[in-house]
């Protein structure tokens, strides 16, 4: 018996089981989780740790144990989407801190926030005088959302009576020189059209390509494994290994 | 058919997972003539009750061969402790039969049944 080939199965185990459970938990993200999820999130990866490498106890309590986890987050999710007074109870809600650019005192106690803590989440959002803030929203995930007064918020070109070119997201064509013919497809090309745009940058073959997308504009980006830099901007600040 | 697999391969690997956790209660027991270690240990404390301290010792070594064998199936879902706790019972069983100690090697075998009792469970 070797420990270590236990461990490798163990391993084989717990990274599979913890790969298909979080999976099952879904699509919420690091940005979205509020504390509980996060210490959750440690907790279920603790315990995972453990079916790897605590040999002195069998795999099996711990795997339920991890189990049992995923299955009362997976619960909480449940519970918290189909009813909002638990989601209300269960995550919290979003807190106004400023309103009308005026701080809720009471409301920060109860958050158990300094003002500094405060200015700190505003300058984390680019803004870093009080008198631009109409509203200032704690969220349950610890990000603050800040609405400025009108007359701090960027001009747009719609304010300006500027007409703009529709924006989308743009369509890969060429990847790792590999032409993609359904998108081409979509976008009601071909590719006797695509080569002669690349004919048009100076390219004759797709495979000197490393990238080109089409964007709902029309415009072209292309980018070649040729690069042409003569002088690379390091923006290293110590002389490493590399 | 897609879909059907997105679900079932999941399915299908956590459900082998779980048998390989519980696969400790059927692996322990007798596959071949010379793996089956209660029946060993009887054998032994029959042996020892005697005072047949040779046929003791041959049923120990029995015991070794066949302990030998059974752990390496049942590792990957039982307790290293118990599995040490087993195998340094037969080691002081080796012992305590060299020594014709009759309640030391009573004692070691009883241990280690129970040893073998909780293993895979």
């Amino acid at each position: 018996m070797t420990e270590a080939l236990v461990v490798f199965v163990r391993a084989i185990i717990s990274f599979f089981s913890l790969l298909i459970f979080t999976r099952m938990l879904g699509k919420e993200q690091i940005s979205q989780l509020t504390f509980f999820d996060y210490v959750n999130g440690i907790t279920i990866g603790s315990i995972a740790a453990s079916v790897t490498t605590d040999l002195s106890s069998k795999a099996r309590p711990h795997w339920v144990g991890l189990l049992t986890w995923v299955a009362l987050s997976y619960m909480m999710e449940i519970i918290t989407m189909k009813s909002r007074y638990a989601a209300k109870l269960l995550e919290g809600e979003p807190a106004v801190l400023i309103m009308n650019g005026k701080i809720m005192e009471n409301v920060m106690r109860k958050m158990k926030l300094r003002a500094a803590d405060v200015m700190g989440l505003l300058r984390n959002r680019g803004v870093f005088d009080l008198n631009q803030v109409d509203f200032a929203i704690l969220e349950p995930n610890g990000q603050l959302s800040v609405l400025k007064k009108p007359e701090h918020l960027p001009v747009t070109p719609k304010d300006m009576n500027i007409p703009v070119q529709p924006s989308g997201i743009s369509t890969e064509l060429i990847y790792d020189g590999i032409i993609f013919e359904e998108n081409l497809r979509q976008l009601g090309k071909d590719r006797k059209w695509l080569m002669e745009q690349l004919i048009m940058h100076g390219i004759g073959a797709a495979e000197e390509v490393f990238y080109a997308a089409l964007n709902p504009g029309g415009s072209l980006y292309i980018d070649k494994y040729d690069d042409h830099i003569k002088k690379v901007t390091d923006i290293g600040d110590f002389k490493g290994p590399f | 058919m897609r879909k059907f697999m997105v679900a079932a391969i999941p399915v299908a690997t956590l459900i082998i997972f779980v048998l390989v956790m519980i696969s400790g209660n059927f692996l322990k027991k007798p596959l071949s003539g010379d793996d089956d270690v209660p029946g060993s240990i009887e054998k032994a404390i029959r042996s020892v009750n005697n005072g047949n301290w040779e046929e003791a010792g041959t049923a120990a070594e029995q015991l070794q061969r066949a302990w030998d064998k059974v752990v390496s199936r049942v590792q990957f879902s039982s307790e290293r402790d118990e599995i040490n706790a087993l195998s340094m019972n037969l080691a002081r069983l080796q012992g305590a039969i060299i020594a014709k100690d009759k309640s030391d090697a009573l004692m070691e075998l009883k241990e280690a049944y129970e040893h073998w009792e909780e293993l895979g469970n």
